[in-house]
Parts: structure tokens; sequence; C-alpha cells
């Protein structure tokens, strides 16, 4: 019965990624909001190996996982107290956002659910760090190095802004001498 | 080329070892709706940033959902999620930049004190 | 076969060229001779201008991922005449010693935003073009927070980047749709699988034009817009409301008739519906206004509800008058923000009564500010006049009097507090009116420009003819 049990193994991810995806955007502190966040990310990792697509599993893992949640938490451990609760908003809001949010998603799942998906029968491409490095490199149709190089452009003008703007200012070292060591 | 045989997606799926496209579409509309709640209800600005990540999760979900189940022929699902991975982390590394600036410049441990998001 | 690449690629190569010029000069340029890197990177980005409008063949490369023609190298010409005002602007800015030693950044992540774009403009296919965007708009919030020690920019930066990543998610999760619907994300296969449109297409859809209407600040997704430009520097603010909302206006006409041509039907009542709220909603909302930013920030608002005029009717003549709008929209816009940081670089006030009895003092700077201000009304002869009439003139074609009617109500509406401003200069009385001053060199040589741009754009008519020949062949 191999098939009943990725079916048994998908719904239990599907459980713990919304479960924990709700958690995320209510729980009221905020270093187990971020864990909560880290656990969705995996969760994601493992469908996505679940569907035979190891490289991405991989990519999720280091990046999302590995570098943006650790990049959060540092921020948070950075700038507030792990145990700190913040105030809820109005109750207004609240409901207001969920009624708008519910009729939207609700919405949603109906036209994505009634409609009838046909699967394409052309022959599947075999996905593996072979093929896919082969696509990245390739500048013919389904091929990815424009996108692969232009990406460098973003990633080198998000490194210089974020170096700028994080950097030490001449004249205000004064503001907060506690934190001297983690500016440039 | 002749006209592609379209077969039904039960077949497919039966295929794929039962797993159902639209068990992944219910999760990944939820995770995008659940992300926009947590936009419009959070106050700080890291628990903001934490709703995006979860709405580009659920979009990179989708892409991958499609490429599986519906278009195997090519990979542009799989690459999608890889440059949105990518453009993910960027925004977030900017993001924290700022947040870590306005800290440090305003000495707001509570980053809501400077920042009262006006909607 | 390297040169066909280089030649279809000119202008990303050579800006991404003079950025990274900029960039190596950061790095190895002695402080002492750091003030030259920036009339250098003005003379290269002035030339790279000009040889952007020699014409030369379209084409596609990286199996269709990118796609350049005449039209497309144009609209990336007026999107340069653009940054190049706003380059002369910012030098008495960058000069200031807080700015100084970070200008070649500022600089850098500029023409990275510009880089983006290109690319966006040029994109064939749905990677190209999210990439393109986020290029184009994760720089912008580092230049939003660029005044580092002033808390309202870093709140400017990061409201503008959530927002906008919200935005790129809502976007992408319409890509999705249409993806899952056709197979492919190039945009010469798309229009093939759209129709019949089902119910997907159309919720996917939504999504995709609630998430450009977001980057285009389109009412009722401007929210973020008003804070976001009061707080920012103020170049960075006429670069917000000018060039990238000049390239989203592009992009967007680009697709709905590359992509979207054949759903006519669908799109074109939800941009009505934008357009009139667009108009009116901005025009009310700078009627309060007491700040001169955040007064600018929302008649852009309005005025990119005139944009939209040019899509209802789906012919050359609307991409056109799109175009030549946004040519004069940059240089009225660029004209008032010039007045605007002329005054704040020198006396720091942004209040529009702190223009009180400024004719008195500064005659020249007056008489700039309020032909900016009927260009951006749209009074004859300024070339807004024009631009407005030609837009207004495609609408009618099409049939669509009530928006026309519309519109020029909201123009007489925003006649009245452009107005003001000009009472404010001209006729109000101040005992202590700004100093008489004069600025440098390169802010006298970006308002000479933009003047003169105000005029001949608008009686010149061979431009809009050169346009339009172009478009016809696109």
């Amino acid at each position: 019965m191999e098939i009943a049990a990725s079916k048994v193994i998908f719904y239990i991810i599907a459980a713990a990624i919304l479960f924990f995806a709700l958690l995320s955007v209510t729980s009221k502190r905020i270093l187990r909001a971020a864990t909560y966040l880290f656990i969705v990310l995996i969760s994601t990792a493992a469908l996505y190996f679940l569907l035979n697509y190891q490289f991405l599993g991989a990519v999720q893992i280091a990046l999302y996982a590995g570098g943006i949640v650790v990049m959060i938490i540092f921020s948070i451990l950075l700038t507030s107290h792990a145990g700190q609760k913040f105030e809820p908003v109005s109750r207004l809001k609240f409901f207001a956002s969920l009624l708008a949010v519910l009729v939207g998603w609700a919405l949603s799942l109906w036209v994505i659910l009634s409609h009838p998906f046909v699967a394409s029968s052309k022959e599947a491409v075999e996905v593996n760090m072979d093929s896919i490095g082969k696509a990245l490199l390739s500048y013919d149709r389904n091929g990815y190095v424009l996108v692969f190089e232009v990406i460098s452009i973003l990633l080198l003008a998000a490194m210089i802004g974020a170096i700028v703007i994080s950097k030490k200012q001449p004249g205000d070292g004064e503001t907060n001498p506690d934190n001297s060591k983690t500016s440039k | 080329m002749g006209k592609p045989i379209r077969i039904t997606l039960k077949q497919a799926n039966d295929m794929m070892g039962g797993l159902a496209l639209q068990d992944f579409l219910v999760v990944s509309t939820s995770m995008f709706f659940i992300g926009i709640f947590g936009f419009l209800t959070r106050r700080n600005l890291i628990t903001i940033l934490m709703s995006v990540e979860l709405i580009l999760n659920s979009v990179n979900i989708n892409f991958v959902a499609f490429n599986y189940f519906l278009h195997p022929e090519a990979m542009h699902g799989i690459f999608f999620a890889i440059f949105v991975i990518a453009v993910a982390a960027a925004e977030a590394a900017v993001a924290i930049a700022i947040i870590i600036n306005i800290y440090r410049r305003f000495k707001s441990i509570n980053i809501e004190n400077v920042s009262e998001m006006k909607y | 076969m390297l040169l066909q690449y280089l030649s279809l690629m000119r202008q990303e190569v050579s800006l991404i060229f003079i950025a990274v010029l900029v960039l190596i000069c950061e790095l190895t340029v002695n402080q002492r001779y750091k003030k030259v890197v920036i009339p250098i990177t003005l003379v290269l980005f002035g030339v790279h201008t000009i040889l952007g409008f020699v014409p030369f063949d379209g084409g596609k490369l990286f199996g269709g991922m990118f796609a350049t023609s005449h039209a497309q190298a144009l609209m990336k010409s007026v999107l340069n005449v653009g940054v190049f005002i706003i380059l002369l602007q910012s030098v008495a800015w960058l000069k200031k010693e807080v700015n100084f030693q970070k200008s070649n950044e500022f600089l850098i992540l500029l023409f990275s935003t510009l880089t983006g774009m290109y690319f966006m403009i040029s994109s064939g296919d749905f990677l190209m073009f999210y990439i393109g965007l986020e290029i184009a708009s994760i720089p912008m919030a580092m230049l939003a927070a660029f005044d580092t020690f002033r808390s309202k920019s870093s709140e400017a930066g990061i409201k503008f980047l959530l927002n906008s990543a919200l935005s790129s998610g809502i976007l992408l999760f319409g890509i999705s749709l249409f993806y899952a619907i056709s197979g492919t994300i190039y945009f010469d296969d798309l229009p093939l699988y759209f129709s019949p449109v089902s119910p997907l297409f159309a919720l996917g859809f939504i999504f995709f034009i609630s998430g450009l209407a977001f980057k285009m600040s389109l009412v009722p997704f401007h929210l973020w817009t008003a804070d976001v430009y009061e707080g920012s520097p103020t170049i960075v603010t006429s670069y917000f409301s000018v060039i990238s909302k000049g390239a989203a206006a592009f992009i967007t006409s680009i697709l709905l008739f590359k992509v979207f041509f054949n759903q006519l039907y669908l799109w074109k009542d939800i941009i009505y519906l934008l357009s009139v709220l667009t108009m009116t909603v901005g025009n009310l909302f700078a009627l309060r206004q007491t700040n001169i930013k955040r007064f600018l920030a929302f008649s852009s608002i309005s005025q990119a509800g005139f944009i939209l005029l040019g899509l209802v009717n789906v012919d050359s003549l609307g991409v056109t008058a799109i175009i030549y709008f946004i040519l004069i929209y940059i240089l009225s816009n660029l004209s008032a923000f010039g007045v605007v940081m002329a005054i704040a670089n020198v006396t720091g006030k942004e209040e529009i009564k702190d223009y009180n009895g400024l004719y008195k003092t500064n005659p020249l700077l007056s008489l700039t500010m309020m032909l900016a201000m009927f260009s951006l009304a749209g009074i004859p002869p300024t070339a807004g006049f024009f631009s407005k009439f030609f837009l207004f003139t495609d609408a009618a074609k099409g049939g669509y009097y009530w928006l026309v009617f519309i519109a020029v109500l909201n123009t007489i509406i925003s006649l009245y507090y452009y107005l003001l401003v000009v009472k404010a200069m001209f006729i109000s009385p101040n005992e202590q009116p700004i100093e008489r001053f004069r600025s440098d060199i390169y802010t006298r040589t970006a308002l000479l420009i933009t003047v003169v741009g105000i005029f001949a754009v608008g009686i010149y008519s061979p431009i809009f003819e050169y346009i339009r020949n172009i478009i016809d062949k696109f």
C-alpha cells in the first residue's frame, strides 16, 4: 500500500503547515511566531521532497529556513525582548480583516477547485541537478541564463544598499554605544 | 508535432502515487490568505515581514504543484520557485537592514512606536 | 552572434557599464578626487540617453525571454530623459556633507532600479518580468530609506518594501494561475491558451492586475503612497512619482496589449473603474494637503488615473498618447520637484504656506513653478494641455464620453489646487518670505531643460508624430 502511505504523509505535512502558519500569524510572542514560521518552511521543503524535487527542497531548507529565518530571529533578538508580547489590534480591524480574508479565501478556493485542470501529456523532463544546471545556463528557449545573470544585479544592489543603510555614520556613535560591535 | 493527447487529472494522479493537485492547492491557497490576514492584522514590522514570507512560500507551492501535476514537460514552475526564493532572501535582507537601522538610531525596542502603519 | 546580442541589449549593457564604473570608482578612487565621479557619471549618462534615441532594429534574444523593439527602446529613452534630469537635480543634494560619503552608492542604486525597469519593459516572459519588477522596487526601498538619520525616511523605506513585497506576492499568485492554465510563461505563447476565458483565468487576472495597481499606486491600492512620498528624500520622491510610475504604466500597457489583448472585454471595465476612482480620489485628497511633497504625491496619483484613459480604447493612438503624456508629465513634475528641492536644500521648508510671497524674492523660481503647475493642470499653451488633449481625444474616439466627462471635471478640480500654489507664490502676502538665493549650476540646468521641454514638446508637433510613427510600426 505505497499509494496510501504517500497520501497519509501528505496529509500530516499539510496539517502541520496550515496549523503552524495560523499560529505564526496569531501568536502574541514574536520569537514563537518565528519558530512557527520555521516549522512551516521546513514542512514546505518536505512537500517538495515528497514530489521528488530534491534540489528545490534543499534550496528551500538552505535559503528559506536556514537563511531568512535565521536572519529574522537574529533581528528579533537584536531589537526585542525574546518573550515580549505585543498589543492585539483593535477588534474592529481584526474582524474586518478576518471577514475580508475569509471571503477572498472561500471565493478563490471555490474557483480553483471547480476548475477542470488538464494535465499535459507531453513527455516529462527529468528534474535533477544535471537538468536544472543545464537549463540555468542555457540561452535557448526554456533556458534561464538571462534571469540568472540579471538577478545578480539585484543581489549586488541589495548588498550595497543593506551596507549603506545599516552602516554606522560618523557622528552617531553616541546614540547607542552597545551596538557598535554589530555595525560595519 | 501533433496535438498532445490530454489525459484526465485523475489518471495523472493515479500515476503519481495518489497525491492530488487539489490537495496542494487547498494548502497553498489557505496559506496565501493566512499570510494576507497576518499582513493586515500585525502591528510589528518583523511579523509583517514573516507574513510576506508566508505569502511568497504559498506561491512557490502553487508553482511547484502546477509544474509537477500539469506541465512536467518543462521546468518553468521549479525555476519560478527558485528565483522567488532568491528574491525573497534579498528582500528580507534589505528589510532587516532597515529595521536594524530604525532600531539603532531611534532606540526603539518596540518597532511599533516608530512606525504606525497607517491603513 | 555576440554582436547581435550587444546591439539588441545596448541600452541595458551601457547602463550596467556605467553602474559598474561607478562601483569601481567607489572602490578605487581616492577620497580627494571623489567629487569628479558625479560629473563624469552625468556626462556618461547623457551620452547613454542620446544614444538611446538612435534607431536600431528590434528582435528577440534568449529564446524569447528578452524582446525589444523601437517602441520599447523609445519607452526606455523617455525614462532616460527623466533620470538625466533627476541626476542633475540630485547633485546639490549629493554634495551635502551627510550624503557625500554615500553618493556613489546612491548612483549605483538608482541605476540598478533603472536597469530593472529596462528589463521589465523588455521582458518576454513572466519570470523576466518579475525579476525586473523586483530589481526596480527593492533598491527603491533602500533609496527611500537613504536618509538614515531621519525616522520618517526609514519608515518610508520599510513601508514601501513591505507593501511592494505584498503586491509581488499577489501578482505572483495571479501568474501561477496563468501558468496552470497555459503551461508556459512566454508572452508570445500565452494568448493561445487564454481563450475561452475560464473563471480561473478571471481570478488570476484580478490578482495580477491588483498587484500591478499596487505598483502604479492606483486607488484603492494607493494607501502606501502618501507616507512613502512624504518620508523619502525629495529627490527619491520625484523618482518614485515620475520614473517608477512611468515604467509601471509602460509595462501595464505592453502586457495588456500583448498578452491579454483577446480578453479586452474583461479588463476594459476594470481599467475604466480604476481610472475614475484614481482620478477622483487622488484629487480629493490633494485638495486637503498642506505639505508640498504630499500635495505633489496625491496629484501624481490622480495623474496616474489620466494615464489609464489611454488604455480603455485599444489602438495605436492610445499608446502614443500614453508615451507622450508620460514624457510631458516627467518634464512638468520634475520641474515642480526641482523647485521644491532647490528651496528645501537651502531653507528646508516644505509647507505650501512657506511659498507665500516667493515671487518677490525669487521671481525665476516662481515662474518655473507656475509653469509646472499650469502644465500639470493642462492649461494651454503648455505641453500639459496637449498631452491631456490627446488622451481625451483617444478615449472619446472609443465612445467613452462619460469617462472623458469625468476626466474633464477632475481636470477642473485639479486646476483649483494647482492654482492655489500659484496664488501662494504671487498674491499671498508674507512678512518673512524665503530669502533670495541662487542655486548651483546643475539645478539651474535641470530647471532650464524642463522649462524648455514644457514649451517645446507641446508646440513642436513632430515629436508627437515621431512617437506615433514608431508605435504604428510596433
